[in-house]
């Protein structure tokens, strides 16, 4: 019995030891499986936090991104749009519904259509590029790049597409393109000569360089710029050349000669600029050139005829010089003459032999004052001693109120005080006391009345002369300024007073007419360049 | 005092003209008269008698009135002598080249004889009272 006890009391021990043991085990199996729980508790915690994270991230992204982004279900329903893409098409789908199809423009259907099978069937397209409308019935034209959504079963259930607005793109690339166009005519049809250099090398020429210089566009590419240039005279252009490269300077203008296909040597004028790269090196030069062999020739032809011209005009100047001189001395003498008879001999004429010599006498002056005339109109046009001086116009007029000889009843005045003008005394005194000198000496008027009066006309002064007299019948208004064309029918009128008058208002750029009726008497407008 | 005048002048009536200008006023000066420059320097030169004063023309053929001034001025012991310009020009070179080369008046002939006669008498009245350099 104790025997039996003895092995009860044993087994009991053991299975309490086995079971303390076990319990220990499991004591510590649980503690790891806390320890995991905790442990896996915190982990998801973190992954939950880093997944809002990113779910924000996106959804920032996706509302910011600069392209429209569109989410469809497969019916074409949009499910989703940014930001871009509810500016782009004036639709907000928080609002109302919006199918894509709407939105596809009318005459780009089948094109879609197209695109969309391709969507279906690859999953994705891109640089699909059509118009599309917005809401307001505005045309866009879009870039879109789109792919297929699947569900876990690889069944389609969305359609996401990237739209890209590229309409102002475009129309810049078609401004760009027109304007290339424009200018490339331009270039093309110019009559001056344009090529298009680097480094001395032709890169481009138009029609016009290429008939100068007797080359097709293919034979000039390969040639450089001193090909065509004469070998003493590349030197000149490429010392501008060096100094353009040295961004010295921008731009240079020679005439040069250059070497036509034929080997003939033809004048052009050149102009040459630089085109520059960002960092002011040379990226091309573009030459412009001019033939100007017609218009050298013609420069040549014109210097010589100014030259001979000019000989003419000073050999004339002079002629008159010395023929008036000549003429003048006998005049004096025949005067002499006459004078002494009359002195030594009076008692030998009668009454009327006398009044013969008289008669003499007054030929003579009346002569004398036609060479006179003669002498200043020639004096008048010539440019050779022109002065330019400052006139006071009021004293040049008080002055000539003593040289005229103004009779009591006759007024001369200004209606405003004159201005101060250039020019050469003498002869602006003539124009004035010309014209002045006329309207005193033709007065038939009891009260004569002579007004002098300017306005400013910005480059010219004009000048008016108003008297009350007999007035010039219209008939003789242009022919009183030509040479020894008098109407009037006075002893001192030489007829040469307003050819002078005309001739030196031509010479300061400026023009004479009149107003004149019999009633009114006439006046005289006159300009005088400043 | 009298003094010694040389008139330079082509034209025979001119001459009477000046001539008789002092004979009317009753001057006792002594007029040489020379037809041109040429004729007058040669005169000049042989120094048979020295001037006081010259009556210069301008327009004479041969040698001009310029061409003549320009020799006189150039001579060393001529040069002191003073010339009167009388010309019909009063052209603005004739009188600007006449005063660059050194003249002592210039008288232009004007058309009517009194008014000569006037002018000529003014002339002479005024050199009568000058001081002449005597060489």
């Amino acid at each position: 019995m104790s025997e039996e006890l003895d092995i009860l009391k044993r087994a009991l021990k053991r299975e309490k030891a086995a079971r303390k043991q076990a319990e220990q085990i499991l004591e510590g199996k649980s503690r790891e499986l806390y320890d995991l729980t905790q442990e896996l508790k915190q982990l998801n915690e973190q992954l939950e936090d880093g997944l809002t994270k990113k779910t924000s991230e996106l959804q920032g992204v996706f509302d910011n991104l600069v392209d429209a982004y569109v989410l469809m279900d497969i019916s074409g329903n949009v499910v989703k749009m940014n930001n871009s893409a509810k500016n782009l098409f004036g639709y907000d789908i928080d609002q109302e519904k919006l199918n894509i199809v709407t939105l596809i423009y009318k005459e780009d259907y089948q094109y879609a259509m197209t695109s969309f099978q391709e969507l279906v069937t690859k999953g994705s397209f891109s640089d699909y590029q059509a118009r599309v409308y917005t809401k307001d019935k505005g045309v866009r034209t879009v870039h879109i790049n789109a792919s297929l959504i699947r569900n876990k079963n690889n069944q389609p259930v969305a359609a996401q597409g990237i739209v890209r607005d590229i309409t102002y793109e475009l129309e810049q690339n078609r401004v760009f393109d027109e304007q290339k166009k424009q200018l490339s005519v331009i270039v093309e049809n110019s009559s001056l000569g344009i090529a298009l250099t680097q480094f001395g090398k032709i890169l481009q020429t138009n029609k016009a360089f290429q008939n100068f210089l007797g080359y097709t566009k293919e034979e000039l590419i390969q040639k450089e710029v001193k090909d065509i240039s004469l070998k003493e005279e590349y030197a000149l252009s490429s010392e501008n050349m060096e100094k353009m490269n040295n961004g010295k300077i921008d731009h240079f203008s020679v005439n040069k000669r250059y070497v036509r296909s034929d080997g003939s040597n033809v004048w052009a004028k050149t102009n040459v600029a630089a085109v520059r790269n960002p960092d002011k090196t040379i990226k091309y030069q573009v030459a412009l050139i001019e033939d100007i062999t017609d218009q050298l020739e013609s420069e040549k032809q014109r210097d010589l005829l100014v030259k001979n011209l000019e000989k003419m005009n000073l050999e004339l100047s002079e002629y008159a010089h010395v023929v008036s001189h000549d003429l003048k001395s006998p005049l004096r003498s025949i005067y002499a003459l006459v004078n002494w008879i009359k002195e030594d001999y009076s008692s030998a004429f009668d009454k009327t032999g006398l009044g013969h010599l008289s008669m003499i006498e007054r030929t003579l002056e009346k002569m004398e004052t036609l060479i006179n005339d003669i002498l200043s109109y020639s004096r008048a046009g010539n440019k050779e001693n022109l002065e330019s001086q400052q006139i006071d116009l009021n004293t040049l007029i008080s002055d000539i109120k003593n040289v005229v000889l103004i009779p009591d009843n006759t007024e001369v005045y200004c209606k405003q005080k004159l201005p101060v003008i250039n020019g050469d005394k003498t002869r602006i005194q003539q124009v004035f006391q010309n014209l002045i000198g006329n309207a005193v000496m033709y007065m038939d008027k009891e009260k004569g009345q002579i007004e002098i009066d300017y306005s400013d006309q910005n480059t010219h002064y004009q000048f008016k002369i108003k008297d009350n007299g007999p007035g010039i019948k219209e008939q003789y208004h242009t022919k009183i300024f030509k040479m020894f064309e008098s109407v009037g029918n006075h002893k001192n009128s030489t007829g040469i007073g307003l050819a002078i008058v005309k001739k030196i208002v031509e010479l300061y750029e400026g023009k004479i007419w009149l107003e004149s009726s019999p009633e009114k008497g006439t006046t005289f407008y006159f300009t005088l360049k400043k | 005092m009298s003094l010694n005048f040389l008139l330079i002048e082509d034209d025979e009536i001119e001459r009477l003209k000046f001539a008789r200008v002092l004979q009317k006023n009753g001057y006792t000066h002594n007029l040489i008269e020379k037809e041109n420059g040429e004729e007058a320097l040669k005169f000049l030169e042989s120094k048979e008698q020295l001037p006081d004063i010259i009556f210069l023309d301008l327009n004479m053929p041969k040698m001009n009135g310029l061409e003549f001034l320009k020799l006189l001025k150039s001579n060393s012991s001529l040069k002191y002598t003073p010339v009167v310009i009388l010309s019909t020009s009063n052209n603005h070179n004739d009188l600007k080249e006449s005063y660059e080369i050194g003249i002592a008046g210039y008288i232009v002939k004007p058309l009517k004889y009194d008014d000569y006669a006037h002018k000529i008498k003014c002339l002479v009245e005024y050199w009568s009272v000058n001081e002449f350099i005597k060489t």
